[in-house]
């Protein structure tokens, strides 16, 4: 037990001493998450109305579906109000079940109070629709658009980001991390040295690890920490519950580094290794974009990347303030990738 | 039982080469015992056997009486290792290098005392990487002291170093050497064997071909009616090289 606690001392000694590595972990995201802050990927150029039909007739929504400044999806009331509330939505219109082409009937049109500017536009498009219903009709009385002001918790685009990146650092210091640290320990002989020592060797493996982890959590304080203060990200679910999802998928992402430097020989054959398992999970698990664009197929074999689970896991507790008991797919996605992961790790894995 | 370790009939094959050939020999306490060869010879696999660093193909060594392949554990608590061209974490100083080490034995150990022991103190909260090559070996010693081991190995711990560093090196061993420990080095410095080792053995091809103290081999060289070609001269380069440049260290 001492030995584990000083070997643990030491490893963390010798990773703050490191300034490459702080750099990397802790800073370098951090950096991302400010570059991004700039880019504005909110509302361009159409307005996204929710439209809730309680009415047969679907005139008004085949009018309306063409028009290209609005983004229309349809869904049910308790849904879509969600949406809107959460920042998804800048207006949804809800048509009542007396609907007909030709009436004089009161649809609720209710506004995200924060968007003015595309609330007033998408309330001036959908009166002209309205109008142009009974226009056709020649003088008839016209529909009535009642609008209703909703307060959003509206997300941001680095609402989206900062999980996402958080979850990509944790996959990097932990694949690059272990599998350069240990290549390099490895060839320098200073692995050998302390095989000649009658150290137990899994004691010194638990020292890394649990090092790795609280640096980890330190990434996941940090950046929630650093996200809320700087780049006003709406924060409401736990502390905890991150760094618990985070600790998943920071073991997969260390066991994968683990197997990698037991792989490779030097640190010339760990890069390509490391680059060919983490790029493709960078680009397509949903890290930058939402996974929603890619085609079919794609999404659906991204579904069980870990680094989709880890995003998706971080993200949604963070900003939707999901609990445990919401991530549930996640945390058994996490668990399979461990069993895997490790399983590989403990096979691959040499000392010399 | 005068020998703290014994040696029999060891060997080691990689594929079609034979590393070490069924070599025996013993070593006795408090003594310093050279294995010399050329590079090659498989004195670093005979030593990385002993040090359980390497399984044994056949043989047995016995360390202080102890089986080197039923019980390494206990094995590696007795002996201390100076590995060819072994290194140590980045960023840990050499104190808290020697303390982890100390730990990984179990003990708590005086670092100051070990860093005297290798003349490098005032080092003591230097990194690995910014010492010299002569300081980087001699506290690769200090660090194999740490457990006050029976039998100490050193595997070609002059190799690479500039004259002065050597000798200077012999001086720490030599001060090791008289206060008890037993040491077994590696090297193809003949001249080093000559001035450090009680008794040698020389190795060619995996085998030993002679096991003697120095003056005794080359007693038995003139025996046989060896002369040498040239006049012995009485000085050579390297006693020039010392006069010019002196004895005392270039590394800061």
């Amino acid at each position: 037990m001492r030995l584990k606690a000083k070997l643990m001392l030491a490893s963390f000694k010798m990773f703050i001493r490191q300034r490459e590595a702080i750099i990397w972990t802790m800073l370098l995201p951090l950096f991302m998450v400010f570059l991004f802050s700039f880019v504005k990927f909110d509302g361009i150029g159409h307005v996204t109305v929710g439209i809730v039909n309680h009415s047969p007739d679907t005139t008004l929504v085949s009018l309306l579906r063409p028009i290209q400044a609005l983004r229309i999806s349809e869904g049910q009331e308790d849904q879509e109000l969600t949406r809107l509330k959460k920042g998804d939505r800048s207006m949804v219109l809800v048509i009542p079940a007396s609907f007909q082409t030709i009436g004089h009937d009161s649809l609720t049109l209710y506004l995200n109070a924060e968007r003015p500017q595309e609330t007033q536009a998408g309330t001036l498009i959908l009166q002209r629709a309205l109008d142009e219903l009974v226009f056709q009709q020649n003088n008839l009385p016209r529909h009535v658009l009642h609008t209703e002001l909703v307060n959003s918790r509206n997300l941001t685009y680095i609402d989206f980001l900062l999980p996402g990146i958080l979850a990509m650092s944790i996959m990097q210091s932990g694949v690059f991390g272990v599998a350069f640290g240990f290549v390099i320990l490895k060839k320098r002989g200073i692995l050998r040295r302390l095989l000649a020592t009658p150290m137990n060797t899994s004691d010194f493996i638990f020292a890394q690890v649990t090092t790795r982890l609280l640096v980890l959590m330190t990434q996941v304080l940090i950046m929630v920490g650093a996200g809320v203060l700087f780049f006003h990200l709406h924060f409401i679910g736990s502390l905890l519950n991150m760094i618990i999802v985070g600790m998943l998928g920071g073991i997969v992402f260390l066991s994968i580094g683990f197997a990698l430097s037991g792989i490779s020989k030097s640190e010339d054959q760990v890069a390509p290794l490391a680059n060919l398992i983490t790029l493709p999970m960078l680009m397509l698990s949903g890290v930058f974009f939402s996974r929603s664009n890619l085609p079919g197929f794609a999404h659906a074999i991204t579904n069980f990347f870990p680094l989709t689970y880890l995003a998706d896991g971080l993200r949604s507790i963070a900003i939707e303030g999901a609990t445990l008991s919401d991530v549930i797919p996640q945390l058994i996605g996490l668990a399979v990738w461990i069993v895997i992961t490790l399983f590989i790790a403990i096979k691959a894995f040499r000392w010399e | 039982m005068n020998s703290v370790l014994e040696v029999s009939n060891l060997k080691k094959r990689y594929g079609d080469l034979v590393a070490v050939d069924g070599i025996s020999f013993n070593v006795t306490r408090g003594e310093v015992f050279g294995i010399l060869g050329p590079n090659g010879a498989g004195k670093t696999t005979t030593l990385e056997m002993i040090e359980t660093l390497r399984p044994l193909d056949s043989g047995q060594v016995l360390l202080d009486g102890i089986d080197v392949q039923r019980e390494p554990q206990k094995v590696k608590r007795l002996i201390g290792v100076q590995l060819q061209s072994s290194s140590f974490f980045d960023k840990l100083t050499l104190t808290e290098l020697l303390l982890l080490f100390g730990e990984m034995y179990g003990r708590q150990v005086d670092a100051t005392a070990l860093l005297d022991e290798a003349e490098l103190r005032d080092k003591a909260k230097s990194y690995v990487v910014q010492l010299s090559g002569g300081q980087k070996q001699r506290f690769s010693i200090a660090a194999a002291l740490v457990n006050d081991p029976v039998i100490l190995f050193l595997d070609e711990p002059t190799t690479g170093l500039d004259p002065q560093a050597r000798r200077h090196l012999w001086g720490v061993i030599r001060r090791i050497r008289s206060e008890g420990k037993t040491i077994v080095i590696t090297t193809h410095y003949m001249e080093e064997a000559e001035e450090l080792c009680d008794r040698v053995a020389i190795m060619d091809s995996g085998r030993i071909v002679a096991n003697a103290p120095p003056q005794e081999l080359v007693r038995q060289l003139l025996a046989k009616g060896f002369k040498k070609e040239r006049v012995e001269r009485l000085a050579s380069l390297e006693d020039v090289f010392l006069d010019l440049t002196g004895h005392s260290l270039r590394e800061e």
